[in-house]
């Protein structure tokens, strides 16, 4: 594949040199900054000053203008030129004589000095002397197989060092102390300083011309078998693939990333970085190939011209307009240490893009992401090749110059719907990825608002992740697109991430009640009394509670009951919600429990209202009780359940209104709560005819009272049993029953005196035994618990009697254990173990924990 | 360009599908090839080394840059094809010399390629005659067996000196491959990779390769040595 990387240019057309002569030919040049030397096959060395030009289209022209030319005196051609600018002297090569001229007048110097006996040199262009004023000469001499190394000054020569090769050798190039030598039949590197040598590979320099060419430190290009171009450092090893040449090439040169090679009819151009051929300039009779600090000068005999190389950003964009972007891309990397860190970053991200680009539009999205991504693009860039999906607030505008060719994506697929969904699918999941990093600072909305407006149009579920978490899209433009998707869930949403809960409300109570359509969500209703439940807008719960009622009382009052209990408790009226449920009596319902029983507010009106609501109720469902019976009974159970828990209700209220309503168990419970035990049990036993409730009563009504209180209501119930007479058979057996069951709740001899004598003992054993048995346990405990009070009793009378038993000698000699003076009067304290004290040091070791312990008093 | 931990390189007679081998690792699959020029090569990244892998070319023209490929290898990759013996025999005569260039502790792999082109070992054994009798198949009975190439790897050792013990086995060391299908590659390249990590690992603990020598201290004691001299 090719690519313009160089054009060539004349530099010294054959009229300036030798005008009709034909004779002369051109044997060398050399190229230091601006001067331009030639040597000719008639002895004479030319200078020129050399002006370039650059042509509005970008391409370079030169103008030679001769400053100067003379003859050297020989009758030999000028082999060899080199230009060494800091001594000011150009190193002439003929007639196996090395001369130094001066650069500027090409006069020799005036103490002669030469290099004799050369039939070829090299600079060291890595020199080891570290002096600038000294240039490193290395020649093969006219002597068999032997190489010379010479320090050349300004007005002086002087031999470094000689070295034998094991052959004649050929070409040479230096680098430090390596020579690169091209022997008779192999390549070599000989370390001069060491005499170390090392052999590349085998080349018969006799058939083919050599060649050494140095190309960077350490490593060189040598013209290898069948027409390579090999690579070899000074250890001997190949780091780089070889380029592959004609089989005829004469010379070669290097002009970053390229290496340049002449042959007879034309000047190939092959990339280091990929090996690859690039360019062929035609170009016949070439015999010369050089380059100089990055100028490459090519020549025939008659003429001189200079391969140009073409910016490289130049041949990147070249490459990528012809879509090579991978060539591209080794090309831009390749450039990295030709070109000023921060500009070559901001070329190479450009160029990142750029490909990123051509393989988007070939739909190759993995390939273009990871361009993108390195590239740092502009992720809008992107975005605005779909049309319509920037926000019409944004301030992009596309880089310039454009990074792609395409005006928007209808032009890119050429209206092909697949590719289109792809392009899109592919902008989704880029987006996203990159909604995740730092990258896209200060466009964000722009971002979003894209992502939104792709998920709307593509019907994805993702559209509603993304408005209910954390984004930036532009209220505006979202709201007109899903509008126009007919998304009007997700746009309650976007209302609602912008605090427009109204507007949100608003949209979704209409998809509700059918005004618009959108079924993104079967169980919106639901949803909206969730969100109203946790909206912190009082006046919007207000305004939709009759709506959410209305649909339905059960799930609507959540919008009361279920609200966060924090939030409740500083914002909402109870009395204002209780009054706005009146009209809805299940609502009422549910909310009163909310209040009575979930947050147990201790207030008398809640709880009777809600008694009275259960009660209307029971009393409502009563006539009709064969049809919903179990609701009935829930509600029952429910009062009762009230009735029985509570202690705040009016029970004077509740009992009037429930006066000949027959519920004589919620009447029973009411008369209990007033302590009327007597008519409640009455009301259990006569009316009811439900003994275990009766009893339950009195297990329940004495819950947390003393064991009298229940013994109490346990008699009166007795008594109650007893009272209806032993005709009616049924009492007697739940008289039995309750004796039998209750034993220990009863005081055994007062039931004794109560029953019938007629009733035998068999019938009331249970009851007996458990009296008896409760009674003996009851002495038992007793007894115990008087032998434990008196032996309790002796042990301290038996301390005491210890304490008292021994006399206390009280002498002038006693200390007091406190305070350690003597004792003057006849009263002491004691303590038990023995030591004496004063009675203040006594009293005042209790007021003053600190003093030393003597011990425990007893 | 990364710069390479270490290298490795593919050796063999032209036409045994060295190419197509390193294609078939590197691209994931094959297709024809044209006879290699001079050499190329690949880096590969493997965990986090960069591993250089040089193909070379096997025509005559060529063999003298082998040398040069070779010098300073961690791996070697012999080739040849198991349907000409001769490919085998090549191995041994003319570049097991070029092998004298690589590093001391260097690995050698010697590899049988195009299996896909010959019948079953087994089958091979069993009827190798009726098969070469009838010609009906087209796949010809395979010429080189692998223990031809233990052989070798053996008198590799012997040629290089080196103890049987101190190097991986034969078994390991001898693969049979067919870079059409695939079969085995992976496994070859793989098997060496992990092999050269140590190399890898050891080099650096030695520091950098005392070949590279710029001498700069001892020159001006030279340069003044002459000038009193």
């Amino acid at each position: 594949m090719s690519i313009k990387a160089f054009t060539l240019v004349s530099a010294v057309e054959r009229e300036l040199l030798m005008g009709d002569k034909d004779r002369i030919n051109i044997e060398c040049v050399e190229c230091c900054g601006k001067n331009l030397y030639v040597g000719t096959n008639d002895c004479f060395v030319y200078h020129f000053l050399l002006e370039e030009k650059s042509l509005p289209t970008g391409t370079a022209t030169f103008t030679a203008t001769k400053q100067l030319h003379r003859h050297l005196g020989f009758k030999k051609p000028v082999s060899e030129l080199r230009a060494a600018s800091a001594l000011n002297r150009l190193l002439v090569l003929c007639d196996n004589s090395i001369t130094l001229v001066n650069m500027k007048n090409l006069e020799p110097i005036p103490t002669g000095a030469r290099i004799k006996g050369a039939v070829t040199f090299a600079l060291n262009e890595n020199p080891v002397s570290g002096d600038p004023f000294c240039v490193e000469v290395c020649i093969i001499s006219v002597k068999r197989r032997t190489i010379q190394m010479f320090m050349v000054y300004e007005d002086r020569v002087q031999i470094v060092k000689e070295v034998s090769t094991p052959e004649q050798p050929f070409a040479v190039a230096v680098d430090g102390h390596f020579l690169c030598l091209a022997l008779t039949t192999q390549y070599i590197i000989l370390n001069y300083n060491t005499g170390l040598s090392q052999d590349l590979f085998p080349y018969c320099s006799e058939e083919k011309r050599p060649i050494v060419k140095r190309i960077g430190r350490q490593e060189f290009l040598l013209a290898g078998p069948g027409g390579l171009g090999m690579f070899a450092t000074v250890a001997g090893i190949s780091q780089r693939a070889p380029v592959h040449w004609s089989e005829n090439v004469i010379g070669a040169a290097i002009c970053f990333p390229y290496v340049i090679a002449l042959d007879d009819e034309f000047i190939t151009v092959h990339s280091m970085l990929d090996q690859q051929q690039k360019q062929t300039l035609p170009f016949k009779e070439g015999h010369i190939l050089q380059d100089f600090e990055g100028r490459v000068v090519v020549a025939t005999s008659k003429g001189v011209y200079i391969l140009v190389p073409l910016p490289l950003e130049k041949q990147i964009q070249d490459l990528l307009a012809s879509h090579r972007v991978e060539e591209a891309l080794v090309l831009a990397k390749g450039a990295r240490r030709n070109i000023p860190k921060e500009k070559f970053q901001v070329m190479y991200r450009r160029i990142l893009q750029q490909a990123g680009f051509i393989q988007f539009a070939q739909l190759q999205f993995l390939e273009a992401k990871e361009l993108f991504r390195s590239g740092q693009l502009d992720v809008r860039e992107l975005i605005s090749l779909y049309p319509f999906l920037l926000p019409t607030s944004s301030s992009f505008t596309r880089s310039h110059p454009p990074l792609h060719e395409y005006a928007d994506l209808n032009q890119l697929t050429q209206g092909d719907q697949e590719k289109m969904a792809q392009c899109k699918r592919f902008l989704m999941s880029y987006l996203n990825e990159v909604r995740g990093t730092d990258g896209p600072n200060g466009y964000k909305e722009d971002i979003d608002t894209a992502l939104l407006k792709l998920y709307a149009e593509t019907n994805q579920d993702s559209l509603l992740d993304l408005l209910v978490t954390e984004n930036f899209c532009l209220l505006t433009d979202s709201a007109a697109w899903l509008e126009k998707h007919k998304k009007y869930f997700a746009l309650g949403l976007l209302y609602h991430y912008n605090n427009q809960d109204a507007a949100a409300l608003q949209l979704w109570v209409n998809i509700v009640n059918g005004d618009i359509h959108d079924s993104t969500r079967s169980d919106l209703y639901e949803y909206v009394v969730d969100f109203l439940t946790y909206c912190l807008d009082q006046e919007l719960v207000w305004k939709y509670a009759d709506w959410v009622l209305q649909k339905s009382e059960e799930v609507g009052v959540q919008v009361f009951t279920k609200r966060p209990v924090d939030e409740q408790q500083n914002s909402f009226n109870t009395d204002d919600v209780i009054n706005c449920l009146k009209k809805y009596p299940k609502a009422l319902v549910s909310y009163l429990e909310h209040l009575v029983i979930d947050r147990r507010l201790q207030k008398e009106a809640y709880h009777t209202h809600l008694a009275l609501l259960y009660l209307e109720e029971v009393l409502q469902q009563r006539p009709s009780a064969n049809g919903k019976g179990a609701e009935a009974a829930t509600t029952q159970a429910k009062l009762r359940s009230l009735l029985q828990k509570s202690d705040l209700y009016r029970v004077h209220l509740l009992i009037d209104k429930i006066q000949g309503t027959g519920l004589h168990m919620e009447s029973a419970i009411l008369h209990g709560k007033l302590e009327e035990h007597d008519k409640a049990l009455h009301i259990l036993v006569h009316e009811l005819k439900d003994f275990s409730a009766a009893k339950d009563y009195c297990l329940w009504s004495s819950e947390g009272r003393d064991h009298p209180y229940r013994q109490r209501l346990f008699h009166m119930l007795l008594t109650i049993y007893l009272s209806a007479g032993p005709s009616d058979c049924e009492l007697v057996v739940a008289t039995v029953d309750l004796l039998n069951h209750h034993a220990t709740e009863f005081d055994a001899a007062q039931v004794l005196q109560l029953l019938p004598d007629t009733w035998s003992v068999q019938l009331l054993c249970p009851f007996l035994m458990g009296a008896m048995r409760h009674s003996i346990h009851t002495k038992r405990m007793t007894q115990v618990a008087l032998g434990l009070a008196k032996s309790e009793n002796v042990i301290y009378r038996c301390d005491k009697m210890k304490l008292k038993g021994n006399s206390v000698w009280l002498s002038d000699k006693k200390l007091c254990q406190m305070c350690q003076n003597p004792f003057c009067e006849p009263v002491f304290v004691r303590y038990p173990n023995g030591g004496l004290v004063h009675t203040h040091c006594a009293a005042s070791r209790h007021t003053n924990p600190n003093s030393p312990s003597p011990g425990n008093r007893t | 360009m990364k710069k390479p931990d270490v290298k490795i390189v593919l050796l063999g007679d032209m036409n045994v599908g060295k190419t197509s081998l390193l294609h078939r690792y590197m691209e994931r699959r094959f297709q024809d090839t044209v006879s290699t020029v001079g050499g190329a090569f690949y880096l590969k990244q493997w965990r986090s080394y960069n591993i250089s892998i040089w193909d070379t070319a096997g025509r005559e023209q060529f063999h003298g840059l082998g040398s040069m490929y070779c010098r300073g290898a961690a791996a070697i990759i012999l080739t040849y094809d198991v349907n000409h013996l001769q490919s085998l025999l090549e191995l041994e005569d003319r570049f097991l010399g070029l092998t004298d260039t690589a590093s001391t502790d260097c690995l050698f792999a010697i590899v049988g390629n195009k299996v896909d082109l010959s019948e079953d070992q087994e089958k091979d054994e069993v009827s190798s005659e009726q098969a070469s009798s009838s010609c009906v198949s087209t796949k010809v009975p395979k010429q080189v067996k692998l223990e031809d190439a233990v052989a070798l790897y053996k008198k590799i050792l012997k040629y290089k000196m080196l103890d049987e013990k101190d190097v991986p086995a034969a078994e390991k060391m001898c693969f049979e491959t067919s870079a059409k299908t695939g079969y085995n590659v992976d496994h070859l390249f793989e098997t060496l990779f992990d092999m050269v990590v140590p190399v890898i690992l050891r080099q650096r603990a030695e520091g950098p390769p005392q070949t590279v020598d710029i001498s700069d201290y001892k020159q001006p004691k030279q340069a003044k040595s002459g000038c009193c001299a």
